[in-house]
């Protein structure tokens, strides 16, 4: 009893680990430009199909660590391409349903693409150890998982020092902060919102590699990571990037628990319980302080 | 002639030309089509009256959809309760719950609502997908009634062939109309129009936006379920697919393109939309490509993009110049 609780626990941290990483983009994004982009599950989709694209290429895990490196190259540029095409335009009119549904248009664009280029058949990620399980104790879980686990912790812990010691990191949390003291003190704003985009879409696309590895890849699999990030993110509050790791976590430990304990079948469901519980006590989040300008 | 006679007489010629189609044009099939488009109708102006008119973004409108067809459905089914009053109930049983989904919307804006009611959508979907005693799970319900027939003296009105419900929904959609368009023309709509544009500026002027915001959610999933239980009375299939996030995008797409905030934009959406889609699945079976969603995506960026309001918009702009050029050459023709 009490070791397959702590094995429950142990998968959820897993997975939050993933969810945290595609959340932590999302939230950077909001925080930076205000925009809710519902396209950034599709992001981490693209990501999981350069991921199916190299290992075919490149087996073994060589391959695995290369398909991460080219999905998060991939999907930034994606970022950057999208951030001017679709949302730069819409940044002078600042209405929050208009960013939205521009973002719900690319998802729907996003995923039918991929659905015409792809197919619709599931594709499963090879696994590089084969299915070598690692035994630790009271629990244990499989090489693969922990790979997935040490990913998600190593690309937070970058961000971290990206975000903190270097200059466009520094601007980036100004700009969150404050975007007009931020332009005042000479950031180039445009130049911080193409950052922003191209960080957050390739922590997506790194992800998405991930998610695709636990999961299935399949054209229309973004919209799980989309509402997933959307959960985490309001969970540990919009805009805040240590609000997102956490609420990761959070997610992926309720999930498993309340799927074991409570009811399988709503597994998926259970973010949703918990966002509408807190945002009716909370309306900011969890971790959310008071709006900001 | 002035331009109040001038309005009548569009309205009137409009209507004739409405009541007199399935004389004229007889293929079922086509009609089957503007019934699904007047059933789209319904539950698009529904959604445009919380986003268009409000601001509200609820993306979990698809739930009230669902909420309507299967009180409906059920009642009948289970209950044998005439479909007639089932109409009723559905749009009942869904304010009811656009009344609740109403109090957590007070306090929440922008993403925060849009998550919440996708979050109220997908629990709801996931309900009836494992409430398999009552709604037989992913299977959905199959084999609801048909309206039932009315008798008006010696007059039998059945309701079988689509053109019989190309009138029930004809009068569906113009009460509707009727409705929406007194709603947003009143000091109601206009209270709401004020909060959506700037919330405490509304609430400084003596708007009880709390209230307001309660009572459009309720008015709006009315007639969301209405078209709900209208759409299983007429396909005679429901399915928890009906309360999933694409049922809601669809509405909001029909929405968008038609023009967002107006009173034409939903039905202009909701047809072009229906049409559309069938013209794209005959090309879809001649080049053996699935382009209708790739389509629809794009149509919706450059729309919010380029053409905010629509094809309402658009057309506005036309007759604004048809109008202001031949203002001009009135005025040139004098001496």
């Amino acid at each position: 009893m009490e070791s397959l609780f702590l094995q429950q626990t142990l998968n959820g941290l897993i997975v939050g680990s993933v969810y945290s990483l595609i959340a932590i983009g999302l939230t950077m994004v909001f925080g930076v430009m205000k925009i809710s982009n519902f396209a950034h599950g599709d992001y981490a989709m693209v990501g999981a199909y350069v991921a199916v694209f190299v290992l075919a290429w490149i087996p073994g895990w060589l391959g695995w660590v290369g398909s991460v490196i080219a999905a998060a190259a991939a999907v930034g540029l994606l970022g950057i391409i999208t951030e001017r095409i679709v949302f730069r335009p819409l940044m002078t009119r600042w209405t929050d349903i208009d960013t939205i549904m521009v973002s719900i248009g690319l998802f729907i664009l996003l995923e039918n693409l991929a659905q015409l280029f792809f197919g619709a058949t599931p594709r499963m990620l090879e696994d590089p150890f084969s299915g070598r399980v690692v035994d630790l104790g009271v629990v244990s879980t499989s090489m693969l998982r922990i790979l997935c686990f040490g990913f998600s912790a190593v690309t937070i812990v970058l961000l971290q020092i990206f975000l903190n010691r270097t200059r466009v990191g520094v601007a980036i949390q100004a700009t969150s902060q404050n975007r007009f003291a931020a332009q005042l003190m000479g950031i180039n704003i445009n130049f911080v919102y193409t950052i922003t985009f191209a960080v957050g879409a390739a922590l997506a696309g790194i992800g998405g590699v991930l998610y695709g590895t636990l999961f299935a890849v399949y054209p229309l699999m973004g919209a799980m990571p989309t509402l997933k990030a959307f959960v985490v993110t309001i969970l540990g509050g919009m805009g805040n990037i240590r609000g997102a790791i956490f609420g990761g976590f959070i997610l992926g430990v309720a999930e498993v628990l309340g799927g074991n304990y409570i009811a399988m079948e709503f597994k998926n469901a259970i973010g949703f319980f918990i966002i509408i519980l807190v945002l009716l006590v909370k309306p900011t989040g969890l971790f959310g302080q008071k709006e900001g300008t | 002639m002035n331009k109040y006679t001038r309005k009548w007489l569009f309205r009137v010629l409009v209507l004739a030309v409405l009541a007199l189609l399935p004389q004229v044009i007889q293929a079922r099939y086509f009609l089957h089509l503007v019934v699904m488009a007047g059933i789209f109708t319904i539950l698009t102006l529904s959604w445009n009256l919380l986003a268009g008119y409000t601001g509200l973004l609820n993306l979990g409108h698809a739930a009230f959809y669902g909420i309507g067809a299967y009180t409906s459905s059920l009642l009948a089914m289970l209950l044998g309760i005439s479909p007639w009053i089932g109409l009723f109930a559905g749009g009942l049983t869904a304010a009811f719950f656009g009344f609740l989904l109403g109090f957590p919307a007070l306090r929440l804006s922008g993403p925060y609502l849009a998550i919440t009611t996708i979050g109220f959508a997908e629990i709801l979907r996931m309900v009836a997908i494992n409430w398999v005693d009552l709604t037989r799970g992913s299977l959905g319900l199959s084999g609801i009634p048909l309206l039932t027939p009315i008798r008006l003296g010696a007059l039998n009105i059945k309701f079988y062939f689509e053109r019989d419900y190309y009138y029930v929904v004809l009068a569906a959609v113009l009460v509707t109309l009727f409705c929406v368009r007194r709603l947003t023309q009143s000091e109601f709509g206009v209270s709401l129009q004020a909060l959506r544009d700037d919330e405490l500026g509304a609430q400084s002027v003596g708007i009880n936006t709390a209230r307001y915001k309660i009572a459009v959610f309720t008015i709006s999933a009315f007639f969301a379920g209405f078209a709900g239980a209208l759409f299983a009375h007429y396909i005679r299939l429901v399915s928890p697919e009906m309360m999933a996030l694409h049922t809601t995008f669809d509405t909001l797409t029909m929405a968008m393109i038609g023009g967002l905030g107006t009173m034409a934009g939903p039905i202009l959406g909701a047809v072009v939309i229906t049409f559309l889609s069938e013209w794209l699945r005959y090309v879809e079976d001649l080049f053996k490509v699935d382009i209708r969603l790739v389509i629809y995506g794009l149509m919706l960026i450059l729309t919010i993009l380029f053409m905010r309001e629509g094809i309402a918009g658009l057309l506005r702009e036309l007759a604004n110049k048809l109008e202001s050029s031949r203002l001009g050459r009135k005025k040139e023709s004098e001496p």
